[in-house]
């Protein structure tokens, strides 16, 4: 039973923020990953930390360079303790309630990420909720290096210097390609077979990441491994330090950080602070 | 504390402050309460419970197998260790209990003399409560899954019905017939909520993944269809215009009828602002919701950040309304928890749950009787 009485009402409204045990468990998480800077061990503050972070988890060495480093929503949320800000920070619909304790407040001049061009949000096709965030510099370099030499480089040139700094939405419809940015038939035929839109239904698309299939497939397989070796502990749950520490089993491709930091996003497994360390527990439900 | 108690007695600070501070404080230390229980009449789950709005005193419960039992919450007794009675109930000897499961009850919003109870036996019974005596019923063509009677209304008597039908039925407890039928809902009709705030705004809550809100006086329609995307397609996997992307299982409005929360069955919530009804995007993370029915939760009031209360399995989560963040998950109950009422005078929340049935009082450690 949860018997926390861990907060106190001070002299105004707010509520007093409890620390967040980022310490403990951003630590074994960071020991992964390569770059970090040791000097503060709090979790990142914000989104664009948070996509960096990820970005240098993610293994370039296994698609040749030819994929940008995507990182997933649910990733963010596990870095970016609050859900509402980091939504805030990513996307710019936003907008602030005004509730009388709003524990984050966003800066008015401080614009969404995806708002200012900084990052692209693609609809990974296996999961409703599952929604891929990378650089936009990143995929527009790494577009332009797939295309190179085939037939339709120069539509998705066009593509890539027109629609996307114009429009940062997920998709397209047929009038907004054909009226507004002058797109015809059959070069939206071409976009689609470079690998940049993918049809969703009738007259509209969706952006995608040419030569993403093979990260989607990783990554579904990956995670139900990563899951599954949760699932067969003893009692259902594992010591994070414990989990980093094992062997990656042959179906994980892309590193055991990167999938830990998404099935603690998208609330797969339980993170219990415990006094050894973060415990993952598979949820009872 | 005692800064405040000290601010107040000086006349430096508003009583409402103090008031505002102690229950929030309250509600952050809710514990499954040790000295107050509540006696055991239900055989099989509690659907639903109501407290009276009038004193907080005196508590109904439905439960699926029609028994309807009125308690009294007061502690009478100088014992601290204190079981609430059951006044009395309507039992399966009753020549007019529902056939079947109870599926909402509620007190008469003005005073105990009345309450109304649906139930899957495709009625609504209106009740005296000092008889125990039906005073009316409505009968219609398909279960009934919620009803709601507004709490501000003067001006009329409208009982909201949702049923298994598409349409929403508004039956009138003064000429004793259905008055209305909102058409709009493709299918079934699991929650309906009238607003606190006006008398003729109604919102209702379907199994086709929309979420309406209603002026009952307009002829024509419904006011606003709850958008999750707020009108942007592009951000929409499937089509437009749903609030959750599977059924939508249960409504609340906030204290002061501004915000509307829903759940829904695709394990989220949601916060929409009720005026124009643009979703807020509270983010909320994952709020487990498996009920093919409807989740019946609720909301605190008088604190200084608001609470909502969401069963959550066989737990309770406790969100902060408008930063969605959680603050805790009180554990207690050894099965599914079906509903949760909220008691604003002594931040009691009370709370049911599915087989064998239990109603546990949570309210903070030190509250007096």
């Amino acid at each position: 039973m949860s018997r926390k009485r861990h907060r106190l009402v001070p002299e105004t409204f707010g509520l007093k923020r409890r620390r967040e045990l980022g310490d403990v468990e951003a630590d074994p998480l960071r020991c992964e990953s390569v770059h970090v800077a040791v000097t503060r061990c709090l979790r990142p503050g914000s989104a664009r930390e948070a996509v960096a972070e990820i970005v240098r988890l993610f293994p370039r060495v296994l698609f040749e360079d030819a994929l940008p480093p995507i990182a997933l929503r649910s990733q963010v949320y596990s870095l970016v303790p609050d859900r509402t800000v980091a939504d805030r920070q990513l996307v710019r619909s936003v907008r602030a309630t005004n509730g009388k304790a709003l524990s984050c407040f966003v800066g008015t001049s401080e614009k969404a990420l995806q708002e200012q061009g900084e990052i692209r949000i693609v609809q990974l096709g296996f999961d409703l909720d599952a929604q891929g965030i990378m650089f936009t510099e990143d995929y527009r370099t790494r577009v332009l290096k797939a295309c190179d030499g085939r037939p339709y480089a120069a539509a998705v040139q066009k593509f890539l210097a027109s629609v996307l700094p114009a429009c940062g939405d997920l998709s397209f419809q047929q009038d907004q390609m054909t009226q507004t940015f002058g797109f015809r038939d059959p070069e939206i035929t071409q976009l689609v077979k470079a690998g940049v839109l993918t049809v969703r239904d009738a007259g509209s698309w969706w952006l995608a990441v040419p030569g993403a299939g093979r990260f989607i497939k990783y990554f579904v397989k990956g995670r139900r491994a990563v899951l599954s070796m949760v699932r067969k502990a003893k009692y259902r749950e594992l010591l994070l330090s414990e989990l980093l520490g094992r062997r990656a089993p042959a179906s994980v491709q892309l590193g055991l950080a990167y999938h830990v930091h998404d099935l603690i996003g998208a609330q797969l497994v339980d993170c219990v602070s415990t006094t050894s360390g973060t415990l993952l527990r598979l949820p009872e439900t | 504390m005692l800064g405040f108690l000290s601010a107040r007695q000086a006349g430096l600070e508003d009583p409402l402050r103090l008031r505002r501070a102690e229950s929030t404080r309250r509600v952050l230390g809710l514990e499954l309460n040790k000295d107050r229980d509540v006696e055991r009449i239900h055989c099989s789950g509690v659907n639903t419970l109501d407290i009276e709005p009038v004193e907080g005193r005196y508590m109904l419960s439905g439960g699926s197998d029609g028994v309807i039992v009125l308690y009294d919450l007061e502690n009478s007794s100088r014992q601290p260790y204190y079981t609430c009675k059951a006044v009395c109930s309507v039992g399966r000897s009753h020549p007019d209990v529902h056939k079947y499961s109870v599926e909402t009850v509620q007190w008469y919003p003005h005073d105990t003399g009345m309450f109304t109870s649906s139930s899957f036996d495709k009625t609504l019974k209106v009740w005296d409560t000092n008889t125990l005596q039906i005073a009316d019923v409505f009968n219609f063509e398909e279960t009934v899954y919620s009803h709601h009677m507004s709490p501000v209304a003067t001006k009329h008597c409208l009982v909201a019905v949702g049923t298994r039908g598409p349409k929403v039925q508004l039956c009138d407890l003064k000429s004793g017939s259905c008055s209305h039928i909102l058409q709009g809902h493709r299918q079934e009709i699991l929650a309906v909520s009238w607003s606190p705030r006006y008398e003729y705004i109604l919102a209702t809550a379907s199994a086709d993944s929309r979420a309406k809100l209603w002026d009952v006086r307009r002829a024509s329609g419904c006011l606003i269809t709850l958008d999750q995307h707020n009108g942007k397609k592009s951000q929409a996997v499937e089509s437009a215009n749903t609030a959750h992307n599977g059924k939508v299982n249960g409504l609340c409005f906030t204290s002061d009828g501004l915000h509307l929360l829903t759940v829904g069955t695709d394990n989220r919530m949601r916060l929409w602002n009720s005026s124009n009804g643009e979703n807020t995007l509270v983010n909320y993370g994952k709020v487990y919701n498996d009920s093919r029915k409807g989740l019946k939760f609720t909301v605190s009031s008088g604190c200084s950040s608001e609470f909502v209360f969401v069963p959550y399995g066989s737990t309770i989560a406790v969100y902060t309304i408008y930063s969605g963040e959680q603050i805790t998950m009180l554990k207690g109950h050894y099965k599914t928890v079906d509903c949760c009422v909220f008691q604003s005078n002594f931040q009691t929340s009370t709370r049911s749950q599915l087989n064998p049935a239990f109603e546990d009082a949570w309210s903070s450690s030190d509250e007096e009787g």
